[in-house]
């Protein structure tokens, strides 16, 4: 027995295991050197995967100019929808703006895009980490309140003056205390009732912290500018100094998120099963909430309340990701950066269209009336397909 | 050599205790039953062989060495549990459950590098017969299935001893020998230590070497089959009056049950579930 290798030191016996002949990458030598090694993938599971339609490189390169084809056709849309022309937006993209309809795209178009993209990116990938890790398709930041907690944070914060109405830190620090605050109060609420029925807490939580966000805003009106950026969320209004520090703290806990997306498909199945398989369960449910905290927060700081992205894409991207569990989080990013793209880019068309002209600049359909509508649809349309099938 | 040691295992949920002094030893490669009636504590100490659960007071050696002294990983690795369930999960494949098994030995961020993960899945598959299923979303498998390809995934998992608690409830009686008979050739071809609560006392005698009756909390009769599996345990565990025969062609007794005797001292407060 080489008892140098970890998963082996607890075998019963090495003669005895029939497979020993066939595995690829376990059964280093002492020397480190490895013997047929591509040859043995070859006819072991690499025919069987071979087997399958696609497969390979092919498959994924093919993927990934599927997805930066999408990304772009959304955020051209985004970028267009406001009513620029095609010849500003590529008289945009040599870096340099000149004139002011250039001028504009740089520094309220590209914000806003961004601000979109990241928002949507965010919602979607807490939804998908929360409906995993609570073992429940209804559980999305706004159902457990932690979206109307960031938001009342945010908006309390403004509110007693702590930091000012643009401090991009404060924003960011106060909606993560206050989407804390908003989960665990949900989770008291539900009071020892298991992960599966947070969401009725939740929902209690959600719709008194909301309501106390709607009072300080009626209380105060003129001190949060927009009201109904913050009520209903909205991408609007977003320049570069409000994305720098948001930006990297999304970045950084999708990264953490993905990096757990195995031991996430583990706490999937139950707590007996992840104690079983070496996973703590409590301990992987307080990281896995943690994360979705921390990026509910991050989107609230943002962009406010926006509905519905944390619940119906997470369905989306666990349709496309196909149940592989390396692929759930980016599938989730992906897509929710595309939905909120593509709601807010409706929402400026929208905005077009309601207001016209001159108007349009100032008072804008918010972004989550869109995702309000379009998301209520999408969800409606995935139940009764799960009825059916 | 010693695959599980328990050292008087007391436990309890709050009221009366479930395990009241359970001292058994588990040799490395044994088939062990546990049997006896609903509630008598064999999930019990299943759960602490699995460190779930931890003794009101005794203590559970894994290999010698106490199982408190293991990290979670540490467990998973040489112990491997299927529980009577496994909740659903909207989406899951069969390969990709399998593939889990590997969390005890790389976690998730070795896991998440691992370039192979579904050949050691393809590998379980195929041991437990069920290769064909590997793409197959979990719930859409019947009841044999499914537990085949949990054996899949405890194979997967690599560890040594193999703990099942009532993997054969739900399954009509051609899955249930298919399954136990995946158990008993995986024991042979991979040299497990398995410890099974099974309902069927037959089916303990079949497949078992060794029966272990728990009763009012503690080791009622422990021995091969032959000696355990006896009228006066049909009476004194189980309640029922009946019969041992010898079943000729496997040379394993065979209950024949006839009917519940009426709640005694010898039974206990516990009162017999009539079904069994």
């Amino acid at each position: 027995m080489t008892a140098t290798r970890p998963d082996d030191d607890v075998s019963p016996d090495d003669h005895l295991r029939p497979d020993d002949d066939v595995r690829p990458s376990d059964d280093l030598p002492p020397d480190g050197v490895r013997p047929g090694r591509g040859m043995r993938q070859g006819r072991g599971a690499g025919q069987r995967r071979a087997a399958r339609p696609g497969g390979g490189l092919a498959r994924r390169g093919a993927l990934g100019v599927a997805v930066l084809v999408v990304l772009v056709v959304a955020a051209v849309a985004h970028l267009l929808s406001p009513g620029v022309s095609p010849g500003t937006l590529a008289g945009v993209l040599d870096g340099a703006p000149h004139g002011l309809p250039e001028r504009i795209v740089w520094e309220l178009g590209l914000p806003r895009l961004l601000t979109a993209a990241l928002t949507g990116a965010a919602l979607a990938v807490a939804g998908l980490v929360l409906q995993g890790a609570l073992r429940n398709p209804l559980a999305a930041p706004e159902f457990t309140g932690v979206n109307p907690g960031a938001v009342l944070g945010v908006l309390a914060g403004v509110a007693s003056g702590v930091f000012p109405a643009d401090s991009p830190t404060g924003t960011l620090a106060a909606a993560v205390l206050g989407g804390a605050v908003g989960g665990a109060l949900s989770w008291l609420f539900t009071a020892r009732g298991g992960p599966e029925r947070l969401i009725a807490g939740g929902l209690l939580c959600s719709a008194v912290l909301a309501g106390l966000s709607t009072m300080l805003l009626a209380y105060q009106p003129a001190r949060f500018g927009n009201a109904l950026r913050w009520l209903v969320g909205s991408a609007e209004g977003r320049v570069w100094d409000h994305l720098g520090v948001v930006s990297w703290w999304i970045v950084a806990w999708i990264a953490v998120l993905w990096a757990c997306s195995p031991a996430l498909a583990v706490l999937a199945g139950g707590d007996d099963h992840a104690a079983s398989l070496g996973l703590p369960p409590h301990a992987a449910r307080a990281v896995a909430s943690a994360g979705a905290v921390a990026l509910t927060a991050g989107a609230a700081g943002l962009a406010g309340a926006v509905a519905f992205v944390g619940l119906a894409v997470p369905h989306a991207a666990r349709w496309l990701a196909r149940g592989e569990p390396r692929a759930g989080v980016p599938a989730a990013a992906l897509a929710g950066a595309v939905a909120l793209t593509c709601a807010d880019a409706l929402a400026q068309l929208l905005t077009r269209l309601v207001a016209g002209g001159a108007l349009a600049q100032r008072v804008g359909v918010p972004t989550g009336v869109v995702t309000a509508l379009t998301g209520a649809a999408v969800l409606i349309a995935l139940v009764r397909r799960e009825r059916t099938t | 050599m010693t695959a599980i040691e328990a050292r008087g295992l007391t436990f309890s949920y709050g009221g009366d205790p479930v395990l009241s002094g359970v001292d058994l030893t588990v040799s490395s490669g044994e088939f062990v039953a546990l049997v006896g009636v609903n509630g008598c504590g064999k999930s019990t100490l299943l759960r602490m062989f699995a460190g779930l659960l931890r003794p009101t007071t005794g203590t559970v050696l894994l290999d010698g060495v106490p199982l408190t002294g293991f990290s979670r990983r540490e467990v998973a690795r040489r112990v491997a549990v299927l529980h009577q369930t496994l909740p659903p999960v909207p989406g899951l494949t069969v390969r990709q459950l399998v593939r889990q098994g590997r969390y005890p030995t790389r976690g998730a961020l070795g896991m998440l590098c691992e370039p192979d993960a579904g050949h050691h899945a393809d590998q379980a598959l195929d041991l437990t017969g069920v290769a064909h299923l590997a793409d197959r979303v979990l719930d859409t498998l019947s009841g044999g299935e499914r537990q085949r390809v949990r054996l899949a995934l405890a194979v997967a998992q690599r560890a040594p001893v193999l703990l099942l608690d009532e993997l054969t409830a739900h399954l009509d009686i051609r899955h249930q020998l298919e399954v136990l008979g995946l158990v008993r050739e995986l024991r042979a071809t991979r040299g497990l230590t398995v410890v099974a609560v099974l309902h069927e006392i037959d089916h303990a005698a079949r497949f078992a070497e060794r029966v272990v009756a728990l009763h009012g909390g503690r080791v009622h009769a422990d021995g091969p089959p032959g000696r355990v599996i006896t009228p006066e345990l049909l009476a004194e565990v189980f309640g029922v009056a009946g019969r041992v025969v010898v079943d000729e062609l496997h040379g394993t007794p065979r209950c024949l049950p006839d009917h519940p005797l009426a709640p005694g001292p010898a039974h206990g407060t516990r009162v017999p579930a009539p079904t069994e």
